[in-house]
């Protein structure tokens, strides 16, 4: 060994011993770094929590049975000291039993040992006999027999011993039985307690023993922490909801509960995030509720990456900017900028609904996103842009193909270029005017494009208008009908336009269906608002507007009301004019597109100026796209000319052009809000051609319209969802999503309260009683083939409503859809019923007979052509008709309690007699044999009522009796005092 | 302070800061007798003493410092990705000043006649085992310990999970390949991306195979072997180590450049109308179409390359390099000069690009074949 040193080994060894103590403590450091996931902060702050919460439960259950736990214990104690009592006996009972287990272990030995000679024996004597031909007695035989007797003796032996081993047992049992049974009647009663206290065990460190005390620490160790740790990543697998992955589906994994630790357990409402119990568990996540977390996990509805173990990795995203404020501080989050799903903010959560809800007009539950989706119809959205599972069901503007009677050349002008200066609320959204084309060259190009557009709109000019009075009728009888026979449904004739204050709701939507119809005097003639009213599909035969079988005078009276609404602040706007110079420049910009400089010059000079206006009409119409929403003559095949919408919702944010608003948040739900807010505020501080300018229109939508809006624009992607998981799956018929669409597009429930909202029209009769009936219950009230009938040819059934059923025009598939979401709507998807069979002489139907004329039914109530006794304020339908229009078991559901069904009505539940008054003597000359033989069955007296309505014979359709009484009477009643009935 | 950021964004563009750098580089490393006279007479020598250095690292800290402030330059400087680019700032310069100072000192002791300062040092002596080894190990154990510390107090620069439909923008490579990501934009992947970084590491191999001169063995010394530490330090410091700073502090959205302070605007736009050397030959100078035959339309650029790879270090053989051919041998000579000309064509074609806008001397997309 060559002890030579030029180096201070010395000074070396301290180095080294430094160094190697420097890097024990950072390898220390790491693993701990390493270890210190986010999640396990939380899950150790839960553990705590948990163990509080558990502590507080054993503390409840401890209290509950405090008082009952004495009896038992004192019980339990008494047993102990009798037990005690009895020590010595039991002692020398147990040594008894020692002696006799050894006794009969001994015996038992024996008697094993023996039958393994006899069964080995046994094999030797059957070998023996198989080979034995001449049956010559055997040898062995003798030998097996004996073993044979021996095991015999030895097994009664052994059994001997063995019954007195059990009668020992049986005694020292005996001794301990009344301890045992005082013992278990406590644990019966200690179960909760004891549960809490198990819990507690596994929970809390302080309770364990030292033994399970370490292995608790242990088992989180590094390394060792593979085998069974506390704290560990919690997910689900969701095989039905995938993500793509390069193209491949790939089960979302969601690994929320990691933190989100109480979002099942509903002892966590008041816990703080991210500890807290999900809402409404009844309808997400709970095993039993429609959205099971197994199933569809947190990810399908909020969005996020789900395999995110830590605050920042999970794509959480704020819903306010103060809230990325205090997020960046408390949690350090920054965006995940590439995560294709970020996770949706609260406010917009109900996007996801439409994942599996996709052909719902209305999703319980989800208010914000039915109403997104029938903005998106009304407004039309869907007429511009193409939504495959919004499909429009017809164009949403007016047919423009006779506009020329309707509306003159001038007035056509001035509402295109700005339509709010009429109607401030009209749905035509505003094209000019806007952020990007106010500036004074753009103005004198609209204006100038505006009236060729009306130029095409009018080949033949103006047609020459009638103010002919014979269409103007009585404007005070007009007015009176306006609010009565059922317009108000849908219309409303408001100047004012903060007036009904910005309410944003679905109701809203039902009540501005219709056009507000201010100003109807300046905008057209009485003679086509007549013809309109008489027949509206006549004008437009799409239109929504139905008939409502208005006699002529009628349709006069309301003309000559409507006709008295002027505008004359917009009579009296210039009217537009072609303008030459700007004709030549908008020609010429056009042709520049298409064709090259000089050959653009060229055909501008063979032009001539209807050439011109030609050109330019149609260039602008195909630019503003006016035929997406209009029906008009040459455009019939064209298409939409909006960006397809069905999966915007997964757009990429580098397909959304911010141009140079780099103020805004770069996500997609800020920039769907600013293009609804403002649609051409992205072309701020571009220079572009008039040509290649946004032209979205504006539809001044309110905030809240706009948030809805942008809520079911988010639910338009193209996440794939398992067939288990679609609504639809569990719908029988999709005819009803049709009806659904037909409820909404008809506006039903302008008149009708269905799905517990709608029918505001009421508020235009003093009782609901002469307002539209609600439709509760309508599809397993009405039989289908009756209403089916009635929807094509309406008559009165409620007798005294001045509000009349409209006669819409549909075709049978359309009215097939509607009563089918009428029926799916109660789970009763009959077509056909057989006829209500009864006996007439059966008790029950003498009963109901009876029952009948106690309670009087013909007060209210018509038979056939028979008027009810009382006065029209309280008519009623008429009985004759019933048991063509109701089924049965309706019936009987609504005679035990009509408030229950319609609330408000003035039918009254028929008295009926229980068992006590039947046994009152006299009951039979007060009630009746039959009534005293049901003895008080609530449910036989309804049905023999029911069959005995269901008997009644007579007219079904008095509408002409109905009406001749009230051209005689008139509807004068209304104004009577109504607590007069 | 607004004005002097605009101005240093403005000295960084490429085309102003690679050629000051490359004019200002023999001034700094003088290769022969003129450069070293001037730099004699400005006092650039002066860099490598203890206050030249000290200077230096006040000047590099203080531009990191205000860079600190700067909301745009902050971003990319606190990037976890970006740190070893500003530790490699001050390690490379801290190497080369080291270096650099000894060189210098010992320059001065051999021309006054005395041994480098290496030469006499038998009190410095090691022992490989235990001495050496001992020492190794407790670097080795310290700087694992860095290493362990580092990554714990700054994440991995490992990027947000990826949307495989979206790249972002820009799209980088990891730090240590920026030069090569840089290279990219003047030349085909084919010679970016697999002739270059092959030869750089071939010749990197080859270098003592090619370097016969003896002096500076053992010892510190620029004066005796200044041509070759030119060479290699403009290949190493300015083809090299620039390139990444550029590449990773410079480059931003679309790859267009930015300055240290500018903000990463991903609308800025610069016009890229880059023309074929053919082009240049039979559209601009003769007036007529490109001929059909392809050979014969990149004739030019054929010749040229070849002239410039092949010719020229012939002719130079025997003209004005004679001596350097006859000092090195053929074999020696034509490695040399296939090594060095590939690595010179770099800033060449960088200036043909930035001057003339020239996009490839050989352009036959037919073959994928374009220089």
């Amino acid at each position: 060994m060559n002890d030579e040193r030029y180096w201070n080994i010395k000074l070396l060894n301290k180095w080294f011993a430094i160094s190697s103590i420097i890097f024990m403590a950072t390898f220390i450091w790491m693993f701990i770094d390493d270890n210190d996931d986010e999640f396990k902060k939380y899950q150790r702050a839960f553990r705590k929590m948990e163990v509080e919460t558990a502590n507080k439960k054993l503390l409840i259950e401890i209290e509950k049975i405090k008082d009952e736990r004495i009896i038992y214990d004192n019980n339990l104690l008494k047993a102990d000291s009798i037990f005690a009592t009895k020590k010595s006996i039991l002692d020398s009972l147990h040594l008894d039993l020692e002696i006799a287990s050894a006794k009969f272990y001994k015996a038992n030995m024996n008697f094993l040992g023996e039958k393994a000679i006899a069964d080995a024996e046994k094999y030797k004597y059957e070998t023996a006999k198989l080979h034995n031909y001449n049956d010559e007695p055997l040898q062995i035989e003798e030998i097996y027999f004996n073993l044979v007797s021996n095991v015999e003796k030895l097994k009664l032996i052994k059994e001997a011993k063995e019954y007195e081993v059990f009668q020992l047992e049986e005694q020292i049992k005996y001794v301990g039985l009344e301890k045992d049974n005082a013992q278990t009647e406590l644990n019966k009663i200690l179960k909760e307690v004891n549960i809490a206290d198990r819990k507690l065990d596994k929970l809390d460190r302080k309770k364990m023993s030292l033994s399970n005390k370490l292995g608790d620490i242990v088992r989180d160790l590094p390394i060792l922490d593979f085998l069974s740790p506390y704290y560990k990543v919690e997910q689900v697998v969701l095989p039905e909801v995938k993500y793509n992955v390069n193209f491949a589906q790939v089960p979302e994994v969601d690994r929320c509960t990691s933190c989100h630790l109480g979002i099942t357990n509903p002892d966590y409402i008041d816990a703080p995030q991210p500890f807290t119990t999900h809402p409404d568990l009844d309808l997400f996540l709970s095993s039993s509720s429609p959205h099971s977390y197994e199933q569809f996990g947190c990810t399908s509805c909020h969005a996020g990456r789900g395999r995110g173990t830590s605050f920042t990795s999970a794509t959480h995203t704020p819903s306010s900017l103060e809230q990325r404020e205090e997020w960046e501080e408390k949690y350090h989050w920054h965006e995940m900028h590439h995560w294709l799903k970020p996770m949706l903010p609260t406010k917009y959560t109900e996007a996801s609904c439409f994942k599996c809800h996709n052909n719902q007009t209305y999703i319980a539950g989800a208010e914000k996103l039915t109403l997104g989706l029938k903005l998106i119809n009304q407004k039309g959205c869907n007429n511009c842009h193409h939504i495959e599972t919004q499909k429009p069901y017809r164009k949403i503007g007016p047919d423009l193909r006779k506009l020329d009677e309707k509306v003159t050349k001038e007035w056509a002008g001035k509402w295109i270029l700005d339509p709010q200066s009429f109607r401030h609320n009209t749905k035509m959204p505003a094209f000019f005017g806007q952020s990007n084309n106010s500036d004074s060259v753009s103005v004198l190009r609209n204006k100038t494009e505006v009236a060729t557009i009306v130029e095409y709109l009018f080949p033949d000019g103006n047609k020459k208008k009638t103010h002919n009075a014979k269409y103007l009728g009585n404007k005070e009888n007009g007015e009176n009908l306006f609010n009565v026979v059922g317009c108000r449904g849908c219309h409303n004739i408001e100047e004012n336009p903060d007036n009904p204050s910005n309410i944003v709701n679905q109701e809203a939507l039902f009540r501005s269906h219709g056009p507000n119809l201010i100003g109807i005097g300046s905008k057209s003639d009485p003679e086509w608002i007549f013809n309109w009213l008489k027949n509206p599909t006549e004008y437009w035969h799409e239109t929504a507007m139905p008939s409502l079988r208005l006699t002529d005078q009628e349709a006069k009276d309301i003309t000559a009301y409507l006709y008295e609404f002027k505008n004359l602040e917009f009579e009296s706007m210039q009217p537009l004019e072609v303008n030459a110079q700007e004709l030549d420049n908008i020609t010429y910009s056009w042709l520049k597109k298409a064709f090259p400089v000089e050959e653009s010059k060229s055909r501008l000079d063979k032009m001539g100026y209807n050439d011109k206006i030609n050109y330019v009409s149609d260039k602008s119409i195909r630019h503003y796209g006016c035929f997406t929403c209009h029906n008009i003559n040459g455009y019939e095949n064209d298409k939409p000319i909006g960006a397809e919408l069905t999966h915007e919702g997964s757009k990429s944010i580098q397909k959304l052009d911010f141009g140079f608003r780099h103020d805004l948040d770069h996500k997609n739900y800020v920039w769907f809000y600013n293009k609804l807010k403002d649609p051409r505020q992205f072309d701020h501080g571009k220079e572009l051609a008039y040509e290649d300018k946004s032209r979205m229109p504006n539809f001044y939508l309110k905030d809240e319209e706009i948030e809805a809006i942008v809520t079911a624009l988010l639910g338009f992607n193209d996440d794939k969802i398992g067939e288990n998981l679609l609504a639809e799956t569990y719908v029988p018929d999709h005819q009803i999503y049709l009806g659904n669409k037909l409820i909404i597009d008809k506006n039903c429930q302008g008149c009708h309260l269905i799905d517990g909202i709608g029918g505001h029209i009421t508020e235009n009769y003093f009782a609901p009683e002469y307002a539209p009936p609600n439709l509760n219950t309508e599809g397993a009230k009405v039989q289908p083939s009756w209403l089916f009938n009635w929807f094509h040819k309406p008559y009165i059934v409620r007798p005294n409503l001045q509000v009349r059923m409209p006669s819409f025009d549909m075709t049978d598939e359309e009215w097939n859809a509607i009563i089918k979401a009428f029926q799916y709507k109660e789970n009763n998807m009959l077509d056909f019923a057989s006829d209500l069979e009864f006996d007439r002489l059966e008790t029950k139907f003498i009963a109901g007979k009876k029952l009948h004329e106690l309670g009087a039914c013909n007060n209210c109530h018509f038979y056939g052509t028979e008027f009810p006794k009382q006065a029209a304020q309280t008519w009623a339908p008429n009985l004759a008709l019933t048991k063509e229009r109701l089924q049965p078991d309706w019936v009987v559901n609504w005679l035990k309690d009509p408030q229950a069904i319609m609330p408000g009505t003035k039918m009254p539940a028929p008295y009926l007699p229980d068992n006590e008054i039947l046994n009152v003597e006299g009951a039979i000359s007060d009630w009746g044999k039959a009534i005293v033989k049901l003895g008080g069955d609530e449910e036989l007296m309804l049905e023999g009522l029911r069959d005995y309505i269901y008997s009644i014979k007579g007219k079904v359709d008095i509408s002409t009796e109905v009406k001749k009484y009230f051209k005689e009477n008139g509807y004068e009643f209304d104004s009577d005092d109504d607590d007069d009935w | 302070m607004s004005y002097i950021k605009s101005f240093i964004d403005f000295l960084s563009t490429p085309t102003i800061s690679f050629t000051l750098l490359t004019f200002a580089f023999p001034f700094i490393f003088p290769p022969n007798d003129w450069f070293d006279k001037k730099n004699r007479q400005w006092g650039i020598y002066k860099v490598w003493s203890n206050k030249g250095g000290f200077w230096i690292f006040i000047s590099i800290t203080l531009f990191f410092i205000v860079g600190y402030f700067d909301p745009y330059f902050n971003k990319t400087m606190t990037k976890p990705d970006n740190i070893p680019i500003i530790l490699m700032i001050y390690s490379m310069f801290l190497a080369v000043w080291y270096g650099m100072k000894k060189s210098y000192r010992n320059d001065d002791r051999i021309e006054r006649g005395e041994k480098p300062e290496e030469w006499n040092d038998p009190d410095d002596k090691v022992l490989v085992w235990p001495d050496l080894v001992y020492i190794e190990l407790i670097a080795l154990i310290l700087f694992m310990v860095f290493l362990i510390v580092w990554s714990i107090l700054i994440a991995a620069p490992l990027e947000e999970p990826a949307n495989p439909a979206a790249t972002p923008n820009p799209s980088k490579a990891p730090w240590y390949f920026l030069g090569l990501q840089e290279m990219l934009v003047y030349f085909d992947p084919w010679i970016a991306g697999i002739i270059f970084p092959m030869f750089i590491i071939i010749g990197m191999m080859a270098i003592p195979y090619m370097d016969i001169n003896k002096k500076g063995d053992g010892y510190y010394s620029f004066k005796e072997r200044r041509v070759g530490y030119f060479i290699f330090m403009y290949g190493w410091l300015v083809l090299w180590i620039f390139l990444i700073i550029i590449g990773t502090i410079f480059r931003g959205p679309n790859w267009n450049f930015y300055g240290p302070f500018e903000w990463w605007d991903p609308h800025k736009l610069e016009p890229l109308t880059n023309i074929n050397l053919s082009e240049y030959i039979w559209i601009k100078l003769l007036n007529k179409g490109l001929p059909s035959n392809i050979i014969l339309r990149e004739s030019v650029g054929f010749v040229i390359t070849i002239g410039y790879m092949f010719v020229m270090p012939l002719l130079l053989a025997k003209t004005k390099l004679k001596h350097i051919y006859e000092h090195y041998g053929p074999v020696r000579y034509a490695t040399m000069m296939l090594f060095g000309l590939t690595m010179f064509s770099l800033p060449i074609k960088m200036y043909l690009r930035w001057t003339i806008n020239l996009k490839y001397i050989i352009a036959i997309p037919e073959w994928f074949f374009n220089i």
